[in-house]
């Protein structure tokens, strides 16, 4: 059972539980695994920077004979904000490991958390404060890491941890809204999201978004009609942000096979939105390849390789036709479709990754940024 | 039925019970009979005059319906619910001790429609419960469903597993109405994959097949939504118009999605005119038509789910307005320009030669146009016979 089906069972069984557990750890790492992590050696690089050690607790498997729910061994709220702080803009600055590495290292410790917090039983007021980030580095790191080998990066397990914060996040969403809506309290959702700082320092804060986490569900589901049906039932202030307008109509477009369309909307989006497009960008290129071996079908006929690279968003002739090639397609200056040569048994060509010059962001930017005040976003 | 005093009462549930009158029994237990209204019943201690008046199973069943009975005259709704839901577990009881037997399949049924009833009451006096009053009252009708599915031990006439439809049906009214579409899977699973499957009572495989029908078309499976609905529509009892209507809510833009327009007088009769407008804008190509016609309608398209296959329609419309521009040209070769300007006029002011291209390969990809583009010369050469074949004929 995920812990988001955990988390909606208990708000199910009982509303207003008094009796769940409070964690009285106060460290980033409780004392008996530093203990036994120093001992045994398991310290991981990423928890020592020059002489000093900052442990953090590591994910561990729930089984049968250990009992999770010890107060000792649990953070509590504060504490697991600190840590947030701590692992996505601080651990994030390393560079003397390979961003593979530090992947795997933040996704086992944000795991941890979450686990955390299902134990404790969290408000979902708390809830969404802790998973916005976490979303954030899923689809950040899903993008940077996405050229990256099987062994390195595994982009199903990544999409599964993404879905979990997103389905929780957007849960606790519904929760607060229907509780302001029956409290009949007029206060605006959205103040109570942005009034949450993590940091002192102005530049490095988290802040918690919730237009561009609807926006990234939808993109990130593009596939997927349900996200839409989301969509549709969201209150009109929310459905009328400039992002999450830009998300819908992508999807709709996208919907009805409008390729050039969700291209060239696709260049209005935020970074983060723009990742969890970039990450659909094979699918859609494949899709609309195969639609346009049918309609421009012909033996002597062809379309100059240029405009196929601006209407599917390539990044370079030569991408293009090594595309087109791969798919069976023969591609030389120009590209010659037909119905037939058309290969759809092949496998999707994994997506290309030059993320620095793309972004040119730094990752505490890319954690922090809102998009709610602009009434365009840039990118 | 006159039930006269509580004694009387008891003591005629008891007969009844004892002699395996299924159908009567759950009238007597039901909360929409006349007896309901018998003052006698409603006396104020309940449990102590039935307790040990009466055989086993039967005195909790009784006196949680009484109780559920007066909590109902309080409008304690809560409080109703708290009993039918102990009345729904008492009978689960009963179910899991009969063997070989399902006279009492009745009782279940009517026992477990009105609590789902008496849960809808409650949701409703209740904002802060959103759908949870509703969820935990899905549990208790999955507690029966589950004894009816585990009895596979009794001959085809007495078991259990003839009441599953019922149920099944009562749990995809609740989970359509809470929005947890997702739970409906293992129960239709459960039915399709039922040897009784074409035994049930038609009425119980009509409700069934709407749902279903529903459930397909929230997944974009529009060739089984249509056949679904379909069922359910061509077999709906003739007088019962507000089922009719409700089945062609959904069955109508599926149609048209599979290229079959309804007619006014069916939506006259059906009072649907909502849908005319939409009818006669895709008919015609007219994108602008649609986008108001959605705008207008929003909230009842969005309820009823059917918005984005509105938004869909909008494939149909192209295809009927580049239809009606290729009849116009009256050539086999089409300037791309054409389509634009058409597309143009018709409200899609923002579109250029590529987009068009791209909704027009699109055309040709689904096989609603049968031609080819070329992009040197920016047209569209299309077959010289049938170039826009009908679209009922595509799928």
């Amino acid at each position: 059972m995920s812990y988001f089906d955990f988390f909606c069972n208990i708000v199910k069984k009982d509303p207003l539980n008094n009796e769940s557990i409070k964690g009285t750890c106060y460290q980033m790492c409780p004392q008996e695994e530093t203990n036994l992590r120093e001992h045994a050696g398991l310290v991981h690089l990423l928890e020592v920077s020059g002489p000093t050690r900052q442990l953090v607790k590591s994910y561990s498997r729930s089984a049968a004979d250990s009992n999770m729910a010890i107060p000792r061994l649990l953070r509590p709220f504060s504490v697991l904000k600190q840590t947030i702080e701590h692992l996505l803009l601080s651990v994030t600055q390393r560079n003397d490991v390979s961003l593979a590495c530090l992947y795997d290292f933040l996704n086992n410790r944000l795991r941890a958390i979450r686990q955390d917090m299902t134990i404790q039983r969290l408000p979902p007021d708390e809830c969404i404060q802790l998973l916005e980030p976490m979303i954030r580095f899923h689809v950040y790191f899903g993008y940077r890491l996405s050229g990256c080998s099987i062994n390195e990066f595994d982009p199903v397990l990544n999409k599964k941890y993404l879905l979990e914060c997103m389905k929780w996040f957007l849960y606790c969403c519904d929760i607060l809204e229907g509780q302001t809506k029956s409290n009949k309290v007029d206060n605006d959702l959205s103040e109570l999201f942005s009034a949450w700082t993590l940091d002192k320092k102005p530049v490095q804060k988290l802040t918690c978004d919730k237009i561009l986490m609807e926006s990234l569900y939808i993109l990130c589901n593009l596939d997927d009609m349900h996200p839409l049906f989301r969509f549709l039932t969201l209150r009109p202030e929310i459905k009328s942000a400039p992002l999450l307008r830009l998300a819908y109509e992508i999807a709709i477009a996208n919907l009805k096979g409008n390729y050039v369309k969700v291209c060239r909307l696709s260049k209005n989006l935020c970074p983060l939105t723009f990742c969890a497009f970039n990450l659909y960008l094979p699918t859609l290129q494949r899709k609309a390849l195969h639609i346009m071996s049918h309609g421009y079908s012909s033996k002597q006929l062809t379309v100059p390789t240029e405009v196929v690279r601006r209407w599917l968003a390539f990044d370079s002739n030569a991408d293009v036709e090594s595309t087109c090639q791969h798919y069976g397609l023969k591609a030389n200056g120009v590209v010659h479709f037909a119905k037939g040569a058309f290969r759809s048994d092949v496998e999707l060509i994994k997506p290309k990754t030059q993320v620095k010059d793309k972004l040119k962001l730094s990752i505490e930017e890319i954690l922090s940024y809102g998009v709610k005040s602009k009434t365009k976003p840039n990118c | 039925m006159s039930t006269g005093t509580l004694n009387q009462y008891i003591q005629f549930v008891e007969r009844v019970y004892r002699t395996s009158q299924g159908n009567i029994l759950a009238r007597l237990l039901s909360l929409r009979d006349e007896h309901v209204g018998n003052r006698n019943l409603r006396s104020s201690d309940i449990a102590t005059l039935v307790e040990g008046n009466c055989i086993a199973p039967l005195d909790e069943m009784i006196i949680c319906h009484l109780q559920c009975v007066k909590a109902l005259y309080a409008r304690d709704f809560m409080g109703a619910y708290d009993n039918q839901s102990a009345f729904v577990a008492a009978v689960v009881r009963l179910l899991q001790g009969q063997k070989e037997e399902n006279w009492a399949l009745p009782l279940m049924y009517t026992v477990c429609l009105d609590l789902r009833l008496v849960a809808q009451k409650a949701e409703g006096c209740d904002p802060q419960s959103n759908g949870k009053i509703l969820e935990k009252a899905a549990e208790s009708l999955l507690a029966c469903f589950r004894v009816c599915a585990a009895d596979n031990r009794s001959s085809d006439t007495e078991t259990k597993k003839l009441g599953m439809l019922n149920l099944v049906n009562q749990l995809l009214k609740v989970y359509f109405r809470i929005n947890k579409l997702h739970l409906c899977k293992p129960l239709i699973r459960a039915i399709d994959s039922s040897p009784f499957k074409d035994q049930f009572p038609l009425a119980q495989q009509i409700t069934y097949r709407y749902f279903v029908g529903r459930k397909a078309m929230f997944d974009s499976d529009y060739k089984s939504a249509d056949e679904y609905l379909s069922y359910a529509f061509q077999n709906c009892h003739r007088k019962s118009n507000k089922n009719k209507r409700l089945i062609l809510t959904y069955l109508i833009p599926v149609k048209m999605l599979l290229g079959f327009m309804p007619s006014k007088l069916l939506l006259q009769k059906y009072d649907l005119m909502q849908f005319w407008d939409l009818v006669s804008a895709v008919k015609d190509g007219n994108l602008r038509g649609i986008d108001q016609v959605m705008e207008e309608h929003e909230s009842f398209f969005i309820r009823a789910g059917i918005y984005l296959i509105v938004e869909k329609l909008k494939i149909t419309a192209y295809r009927n307005l580049f239809r009606k521009v290729y009849l116009l040209e009256n050539t086999h070769q089409i300037d791309i320009a054409s389509f634009e300007a058409a597309l143009q006029i018709m409200g899609q002011e923002d579109v250029d030669s590529d987009e068009t291209q791209c909704i027009v390969a699109n055309l040709i990809y689904d096989g609603k146009i049968k031609g080819y583009i070329s992009y040197q010369h920016k047209k569209v050469v299309v077959s010289k016979q049938n170039a826009f074949p009908p679209l009922s004929s595509l799928y």
